[in-house]
């Protein structure tokens, strides 16, 4: 978590991960229909290396940014506020 | 059914300008709109995993504004304008129909014939869409008259044609800030309850396909958890926060776990890339929490975090803000952007690509390069001056060269080798010191950050550089929508009322008429008799899709956005939203956009400022001046060194050079020339002027006689003359020293007198006080203001005038006694008499030279003076001869006694030679004269063997008087370099003798008098003895 330099966010959930997380791990909220995991370009595509606002969230369910920003019902985890991107339509 | 259709397209026009047309197919079956929209729904749901969340939300809006639907079919009028987005109060709903009431009526009383009762029918038959439809005109078209009004979602036809995944972030972030502060009028708590009561059971999805509240209803309440605010190390902010995770991670299930909910910060990561100025959220860290113990122990002990500041609670209405994201402009190839900083400050360029981080973005530039020209101007200056260049250096740099498209040709001229061509497809690409250049255009990346994005305001000057060379077809091809996209910004303010406008854009294209109100971006516009059922009325229309008209003839004046300014003209084209405009000023066509005009009365533009004034001098390139000659509005006209007068824009021009008033310089007869003298060119049109700048070897001077270039010409120091220095003196004025031959004048020994020397600069006259001796001002005094060749303009004591008097008719007075100075104006105005010195006389003294300074009849000083030489031998000689004359005689030859005074006679006889013709006019000389008589008559009895040593001698001295040097000299030289004198004995005749004296003439080896002068008298000395 320390190398804040190959972090991206997840274009559907805003999850801020290293990139070498979504590739390992997929993104956690996301994976059921991104299937990030070991695929470098389904990562490239779906998540984002601009982004701006940076939440970590501990209670997602107690916080009240976390409902502002609805990620409630999301793993607790670092998040952007806002990402920059669009998820191309092709991709699936 | 057909009537319906075009009635709804005219009522649609007129109220809906900025939705698109719904889809008419589907309008008139009421019925079935449901089921269509729900099978819309239904799609959209569907696919919903693979759209973007904000679509996503979108969807599972409708998905409510279904549910409602089913449920507001009972409910009336009161609940159907609350979807699920909209938390809007009943009152509210109930307002806006009233509005719609009214509106109908205005339609009923306005159109003919518009069925508009059908339509209320229908809406009550289907109240959703239309209610929805109508709630949504009057919050676009008066967002600030009813503020008040809730945010409503997108039609759902509207929703229905957008592709999956479009991009509607903007349009929704807006909502949300309108829903937010309408939210803030309302009691969100109680609103919040309410609606929960009524909506909460419905299920929703959790998790990532789901939870999608409508946003004023998650305001954060008092009860809920708060907000601090710390402070952390600037930049930091992101670090801070992922050690917080660490932490949170890390004691997760430790004895005390982190007990804050969330922890974030607002910092832009790349401080450079908001456009918007200085980062305010920098250095912030907010965490939420319920209490602020738990904040500290949260961020105890973690790096860049201020512990010093306590935290800080955020008050909750200030909460949402904190998240409040902001579209930032997107960059979009073909927009255009400024550069902040370097040296391309402030030029406008065109955004070419953006890489997908959206962080660095690559633009074409117009490059501003110099090839290398200035640095090799300066370089051997610095050599020989190395402090006073080290200025001029900086200084060199600090102005750049102007913008022009990059040139292969002068690239190659320096700087060959940093210069290799592309191995690309377009054949045009270039790379000249590790830099880009593509058709011309330098092709540079740039951060986010050191680009102005915002207030970009490109003119049309500027924006035609990109467009004319960026087409392949060659062609004009300006990029109107990237221009669009740019200017959109700007836009605001260009209409005012009375405005002629002309929609250009959506279904009423082409309508025309004045515009009668401008707020904000509307423009409520009286539309022009001819359009039918709109003809007459006030229709409102965005900006977006106005554009300013004219028509051919009108009188307009630009009144902003272009270099044009304030230019007056009248139109003369128009094509799209360019007009062209024929100036009063100029009689020039310029084209400018329509936004840019208003119609004018006026006439004339204002006064210009342009940078540089007539008769600057300019700076074109390194090796370049010029002087500015026309000032237009736009471009100068510039009279280079070279006397090419061209035009060139003022940003062709590299700076101004400030005027040296101390410039001097010489002209060709290296006399001085200074600001304001008055210079005559010496050949081709021997064009005068006036002085007004010196450069180099360039003088620029004026004359106002002549009318080309405004009188300016330019000339090269050599080739002017000054004709009179500031102030009028007259320099060298009648005397034309170049027509008199130096050549002449030396051998005439001075004859002709050197000319008098010139009095240079300021009349001496001027100043003093002279008293008009004749004419009408007879006896009156005054003091020489100025002062000319002839004529003195004198400032007279008596009356306050100044009267030009000839120079003669003055008397130069003292003006204390009043006395008459004899002789002082020919005294200050002429300078001394010229000396009566012969300066080759005082060279004379050498020898050679000097003999034809005998022979020029100006002897006489010469003979008394000029002893060193002729004199000073002549008595020696005598001596010599004296004394030999004994010793002659002695030895018995009689006839060589005579010959002491026989030397001349003996040249006499050697006269004959016409080598010696010169010795005649010795013969005509003082003392030698008679001498020269007496000795002939020995001299040639003598016969071959006696006279030859001395005749030897004779002509020797003779020689010396001869008037060639060239001849004189060498024969005495000759004759004493013969080994043997018995030689010359044994000459049986003397005209062998002359023979060998003309064979001796030639060796010129004793043309140095010096070298001859002291042997002579020696020889004779030897010699005499010699024959003893």
């Amino acid at each position: 978590m320390s190398s804040s330099r190959s972090l991206r966010a997840c274009m559907v959930c805003s999850i801020v991960l290293p990139q070498a997380k979504f590739n390992r791990e997929g993104c956690p909220n996301c994976e059921g229909f991104l299937e990030l995991r070991g695929s470098s370009d389904a990562i490239m595509d779906c998540t984002s290396p601009v982004f701006e606002g940076l939440i970590t969230l501990a209670d997602p369910e107690a916080s009240w940014v976390a409902k502002w920003q609805r990620l409630q019902g999301y793993v607790p985890g670092t998040y952007a506020v806002k990402v920059v991107g669009i998820v191309s339509p092709w991709s699936k | 059914m057909a009537g319906i259709l075009d009635q709804r397209f005219d009522d649609d026009e007129e109220e809906d300008d900025f939705n698109p047309e719904p889809e008419q197919g589907s309008e008139p079956d009421i019925d079935e709109k449901p089921a269509a929209n729900g099978d819309a729904v239904h799609d959209l749901t569907e696919d919903g995993d693979g759209v973007p969340t904000k679509a996503k939300e979108r969807d599972d809006l409708e998905v409510k504004d279904e549910d409602e639907d089913e449920k507001d079919d009972d409910d009336d009028d009161a609940e159907d304008g609350i979807d699920g987005a909209d938390g809007a109060a009943d009152e509210e709903a109930e307002e806006d129909e009233d509005e719609e009431d009214e509106e109908e009526d205005e339609d009923d009383d306005d159109i003919e014939g518009q069925p508009s009762r059908k339509r209320r029918r229908k809406h009550r038959r289907n109240q959703f869409i239309d209610v929805e439809a109508e709630v949504d005109e009057e919050d676009e078209e008066e967002p600030e008259e009813d503020d008040d009004l809730p945010g409503e979602e997108m039609h759902p036809d509207d929703l229905q044609e957008l592709p999956p995944g479009a991009d509607r972030d903007d349009r929704k972030h807006r909502e949300l800030d309108r829903q937010r502060e309408a939210q803030f009028h309302l009691n969100a708590e109680e609103e919040a309850e309410r609606l929960k009561e009524r909506y909460g059971r419905q299920s929703r999805n959790k998790g990532p396909t789901g939870a999608v509240v409508p946003q004023q209803l998650m305001l954060p309440d008092e009860k809920g958890p708060k907000i601090f605010r710390m402070r952390c190390k600037p930049g930091k902010e992101r670090e801070v926060v992922l050690n917080i995770q660490a932490r949170i991670l890390e004691r997760a299930n430790s004895r005390e776990p982190v007990t804050i909910l969330s922890a974030f910060e607002r910092s832009k990561p790349h401080s450079s890339s908001s456009s918007t100025g200085p980062n305010p959220m920098a250095g912030m860290l907010y965490v939420e929490a319920n209490r602020a113990e738990e904040v500290i122990a949260a961020c105890e002990g973690i790096n860049f975090v201020f512990m010093s500041h306590k935290p800080m609670m955020v008050p909750v209405g200030d909460m949402p803000a904190l998240l409040k994201t902001q579209k930032e402009k997107q960059l979009e190839p073909g927009m255009y952007v400024r550069v902040r900083r370097g040296l391309y400050m402030g030029d406008l360029a065109q955004v070419h690509d953006v890489e997908a981080n959206s962080t660095d973005v690559t633009v074409r530039l117009v490059p501003r390069l110099d090839y290398g020209l200035n640095e090799d101007v300066n370089a051997p200056v610095e050599e020989i001056l190395p402090n006073g260049q080290k200025r001029k250096r900086t200084k060199a740099q600090v102005q750049r060269p102007p913008p022009r498209l990059f040139s292969e040709i002068e690239a190659r001229k320096k700087h060959a080798k940093y210069l290799s061509r592309q191995g690309n497809l377009s054949g045009n690409t270039w790379t000249y010191q590790n830099k880009e250049y593509v058709d011309g255009f330098l092709i540079e990346s740039f951060r986010l950050g050191a680009l102005q994005i915002e207030d970009v305001n490109p003119t049309l000057e500027e924006v035609t550089h990109f467009a004319t060379s960026s087409g392949e077809d060659g062609g004009e091809n300006l990029d109107l929508a990237a221009l669009a996209a740019t200017l959109k910004k700007s836009s605001a303010g260009e209409f005012l009322p009375g405005d002629r406008v002309e929609l250009f854009r959506g279904e009423q294209k082409g309508v025309t008429g004045e515009s009668v109100q401008v707020y904000n971006n509307i423009v409520k516009i009286q539309v022009d008799p001819g359009f039918g059922s709109l003809s007459g009325k006030v229709i409102e229309a965005s900006i977006d899709t106005l554009r300013k008209m004219f028509r051919e003839g009108d009188h307009v004046k630009v009144i902003g956005g272009s270099k044009y300014v304030d230019e007056v003209g009248m139109v003369v084209r128009m094509k799209d939203d360019r007009v062209t405009i024929l100036t009063d000023a100029e009689q020039k066509e310029i084209t400018v956009f329509s936004r840019d005009l208003r119609v004018a009365t006026d006439s004339g533009g204002a006064a210009m400022d342009s940078k540089y004034d007539l008769f600057d001098l300019v700076q074109l390139d390194a090796a370049t001046v010029g002087i500015v000659v026309r000032v237009d509005r736009e471009s100068l006209r510039v009279l280079d060194q070279n006397g090419m007068a061209k035009t060139l824009l003022p940003s062709a021009i590299a700076n101004k050079l400030e005027k040296r008033r101390t410039a001097v310089a010489t002209d060709r007869d290296g006399n001085e020339m200074k600001m304001d003298d008055t210079i005559k060119e010496y050949s081709g049109e021997q064009k005068t002027g006036r002085v007004l700048h010196l450069r180099g070897n360039s003088v620029f001077a004026q004359n106002r006689e002549r009318t080309e270039n405004a009188g300016i010409w330019v000339g090269r120091h050599s080739n002017v003359l000054v004709v009179a220095a500031k102030g009028g003196k007259p320099a060298n004025a009648g005397v034309d020293l170049t027509k008199m031959n130096p050549a002449l004048g030396k051998p005439n020994g001075g004859a002709s007198p050197m000319p008098p020397p010139q009095s240079k600069g300021r009349d001496r006259l001027i100043g003093k006080t002279v008293k008009i001796r004749s004419g009408p001002n007879k006896g009156m005094i005054g003091i020489v203001k100025d002062a000319g060749a002839e004529e003195a303009k004198v400032e007279l004591h008596a009356k306050n005038k100044t009267i030009p008097v000839k120079k003669d008719m003055l008397a130069l007075i003292d003006p204390d006694s009043g006395k008459i100075i004899q002789g002082g104006i020919q005294s200050l105005s002429m300078g001394k008499p010229p000396p009566a010195a012969m300066p080759s006389y005082a060279m004379a003294s050498g020898g050679g030279g000097r003999t034809p300074a005998y022979a020029a009849g100006s002897r006489t000083p010469a003979y008394a003076s000029g002893g060193l030489s002729g004199g000073a031998r002549t008595p020696s000689w005598k001596q010599d001869l004296g004394s030999r004359t004994p010793a002659f005689g002695v030895g018995g030859q009689t006839a060589y006694g005579g010959y002491g005074g026989g030397g001349g006679g003996g040249q006499t006889a050697y006269g004959g030679a016409t080598s010696y013709g010169g010795a005649t006019s010795y013969g005509g000389g003082s003392v030698w004269g008679g001498g020269g008589g007496g000795g002939a008559s020995t001299w040639n009895p003598s016969g071959g063997r006696t006279p030859a040593p001395s005749g030897s001698k004779t002509p020797a001295y003779g020689g010396l008087e001869a008037p060639t040097p060239g001849l004189s000299a060498p024969t005495p030289g000759g004759y004493q370099d013969q080994p043997t004198p018995g030689g010359f004995r044994d000459q049986p005749t003397p005209g062998g003798f002359r023979g060998a004296g003309g064979s001796y003439q030639t060796p010129a080896a004793y043309q140095t008098p010096g070298g001859m002068m002291p042997e002579t008298p020696g020889g004779g000395g030897d010699d005499g003895p010699g024959y003893d």
